[in-house]
């Protein structure tokens, strides 16, 4: 807990943080300071005056709050007819060239200058010469789509690209309204975390290709979510909606502050993750060459393993523990081995020092806790030596060539709980479609050891069954998620109630942190 | 506030009227006067002759929807969305893309109004910004013998005609 100072705010007194800037501190407690420029992620620029507020000590009249540390005794002053007017001018000021073409913006319903607009300015516009006309729809790379016209220069799209990625793509040129932000010619974007500046702006210059125009953003339901890309496991926010009479899809995802894992931004690929959940998925239960009912499928599944012989379950790495521990319980009761090979998900030198990791499974930390083994020596042969292998959505074509895999299940039976279609479940005798990972409820641990908890986000129009439920239909001593955490629950660290798990996450053991790979 | 009370007095309970048959007659009666009044001279009935004499629609009439256009003959639609998010019977379904035509940005590529939700509110035409939906066509009785029929599209929209002048609608209009 960081060290508390008192101060006063028009007058009142709040209790908050020291060392921080004004803006953080004071809205910590719920007051608001507009402000444009300033980011949490890149500091005070202090260049959109926005924040200007009186200090009463003998100060200049009005300091930006961005680059004011809040010191104990201090009496702030906002809520002043001349703070009020600075507001209203700095607003006229930004939005003298600003098109005002709300309709056809993406950021309207999530755009500061129509915040602000609405909370400090309420005024007719002035202006009576013809606004400076600059570039619209620049494709500026990565999926960027830039607007000059809506710009309000704050430059966080800068800084970011000078301070987060280090590449320094883009730039502000020209000076007073002429000034844009810009490329340097034939450099657009290159980076792999270049659509954060699409959240970074405050209003609706940067805007993402891939979005564009599919939804409004007041139709979206938001749902937190952990981003299953790679095993860093990024907080996330899952934007779906359901139009009318459509199917329930995710139009975007953005990264959700995170201190503890990944701060306020997310990669690319990341973002770009929840196409995978509408693409390529399996809708329908099959058995031998003949669709059946998903109860059908499971009738015959069940008497597959009541049969007897040697099982091998195969779980996949980026399955919730509640997945793992359920299907680790009905293993042990029929008898049957585990495997969670997965080395495919590795791609070695992907991963970078920010948050990309070579891991691209979302739960392998998870695996090891339940003491899973995911050798390949392991794997084959605990499947050389099974009768009947379960895979529990496990995409063994990342891991294996189709040869090896076509060898490996030519004389052994083979079933197959799928999110999506995979070549391997071809050779499956019985396949059942499952749910992904923005359609059930969950808990990941990511390489960092942090463990973080997620609601189910998307409900489809015919959800399919979540593993949990299913493995539960086939014997499994856990028969709710209750129960899965009572099983978890003896891990050390781990709580017996996932809704205990802060929205943060929750660090397991340093350990783990310290073997953290680069 | 003291309500103003009428005290009527309660019909029925007199010999004559429980007896029931001499009322009926005087109801016959006055029934009969009116048919073979009518059927007489016709001149003064006070009934709509619908729908061999249409009705007068005023200008102020939310009838079927239409979608301008401006005077070069291109969409006013935007595809902000304004409409669908003020719509309380959710009846206008919108699919967004690229704007073909060199004006702004933004065009419906998609834009349809079930007229079997539609409750003709007109919040449609008071959300939108730019004027582009309007209910002036005076078509007040739409029908049809398939459901799909009720479906009205971009195109069916677009071709929509003012059933008014300019002028009376900007100083009537909704």
């Amino acid at each position: 807990m960081a060290d508390m100072v008192k101060l006063f705010v028009n007058g009142v007194e709040v209790e908050v943080e020291a060392g921080k800037n004004l803006i953080d501190a004071i809205g910590a407690v719920g007051i608001e300071i507009p402000h444009l420029c300033y980011h949490p992620a890149l500091g005070a620029d202090g260049n959109c005056r926005m924040c200007l507020v009186g200090i009463e000590d003998g100060r200049p009249p009005l300091v930006p709050a961005c680059k004011t540390p809040a010191m104990a005794g201090m009496k702030v002053l906002l809520d002043a007819e001349h703070i009020r007017k600075i507001q209203r001018d700095v607003m006229e000021l930004e939005l003298i060239n600003h098109p005002t073409d709300c309709p056809v913006c993406d950021q309207a319903g999530e755009c500061r200058l129509q915040d602000y607009y609405m909370s400090y300015d309420r005024r007719q516009s002035r202006m009576t010469v013809p606004q400076v006309v600059k570039g619209k729809k620049m494709a500026f790379g990565c999926g960027v789509v830039h607007d000059q016209e809506r710009c309000v220069l704050c430059g966080r799209c800068v800084r970011f690209c000078r301070q987060i990625t280090k590449t320094g793509e883009l730039g502000i040129i020209n000076r007073s309204d002429d000034a844009r932000v810009n490329i340097f010619p034939g450099r657009p974007l290159h980076n792999r975390y270049a659509l954060n500046v699409v959240d970074l702006c405050p209003v609706g210059a940067m805007t993402s290709a891939d979005f564009r125009f599919q939804q409004r953003v007041w139709f979206l339901k938001k749902s937190p979510g952990v981003c299953h890309g790679c095993a860093r496991g990024c907080s996330i926010t899952v934007d779906h909606n359901r139009e009318k009479e459509q199917e329930a899809r995710i139009y975007r995802l953005r990264p959700r502050h995170n201190p503890l894992v990944n701060g306020y931004f997310i990669c690319d690929s990341g973002r770009m993750s929840y196409k995978a959940e509408e693409e390529g998925r399996l809708n329908e239960a099959r058995h031998g060459r003949l669709a059946r009912s998903v109860d059908q499928a499971l009738l015959a599944v069940a008497e597959d393993l009541a049969q007897g012989g040697k099982i091998t379950f195969i779980l996949s790495p980026d399955s919730s523990l509640e997945q793992m521990v359920t299907i680790r319980a009905l293993a042990e009761k029929l008898g049957a081995t585990l495997s969670g090979f997965s080395d495919g998900w590795i791609i070695p030198g992907d991963g970078d020092d920010f948050l990309i990791r070579d891991d691209k499974a979302a739960n392998r930390a998870g695996l090891e806790l339940l003491g899973i083994d995911c050798s390949r020596t392991g794997f084959t042969a605990a499947v050389e030596a099974a009768d009947l292998v379960v895979n529990c959505n496990n995409d063994l074509g990342r891991s294996l060539s189709a040869e090896e895999l076509g060898q490996l299940f030519q004389s052994r039976r083979l079933i197959s709980f799928a999110s999506h279609r995979r070549e391997i479940d071809n050779q499956a005798e019985i396949v059942i479609p499952v749910a992904s990972w923005s359609e059930y409820a969950g808990s990941v641990i990511n390489c960092q050891g942090i463990l973080q908890h997620f609601p189910r986000a998307v409900v489809r129009n015919q959800p399919p069954m979540e593993l949990v439920e299913l493995i539960a239909r086939l014997g499994s001593p856990l028969q709710s998620e209750a129960d899965c955490w009572q099983e978890l629950a003896r891990l050390p660290g781990l709580p017996a109630d996932p809704a205990t798990i802060p929205t943060e996450g929750l660090q397991l053991n340093d350990n783990e942190a310290a073997h953290d790979q680069p | 506030m003291s309500a103003r009370v009428k005290t009527i007095a309660r019909r029925g309970a007199s010999l004559q009227e429980r007896l029931y048959l001499i009322e009926i007659c005087k109801g016959m009666a006055t029934s009969f006067g009116h048919f073979f009044r009518n059927l007489l001279d016709n001149s003064r009935l006070a009934v709509r002759h619908y729908p061999e004499v249409p009705p007068e629609i005023p200008v102020r009439w939310r009838g079927r929807h239409r979608l301008t256009n401006h005077p070069d003959g291109t969409m006013k639609c935007v595809a902000c969305f304004m409409c669908q998010t003020n719509c309380p019977a959710h009846c206008i379904t919108i699919e967004a893309g690229e704007r073909l035509d060199g004006r702004a940005e933004k065009m419906p590529r998609r834009f349809q109004i079930d007229l079997l939700e539609c409750i003709y509110c007109g919040y449609c035409v008071e959300a939108c910004p730019l004027d582009a939906i309007r209910m002036d066509t005076g078509i007040y009785s739409v029908n049809g013998t398939r459901r799909d029929a009720f479906l009205l599209d971009l195109t069916a929209l677009q071709a929509g005609q003012g059933a008014f002048p300019e002028d009376d609608y900007q100083k009537g209009g909704a």
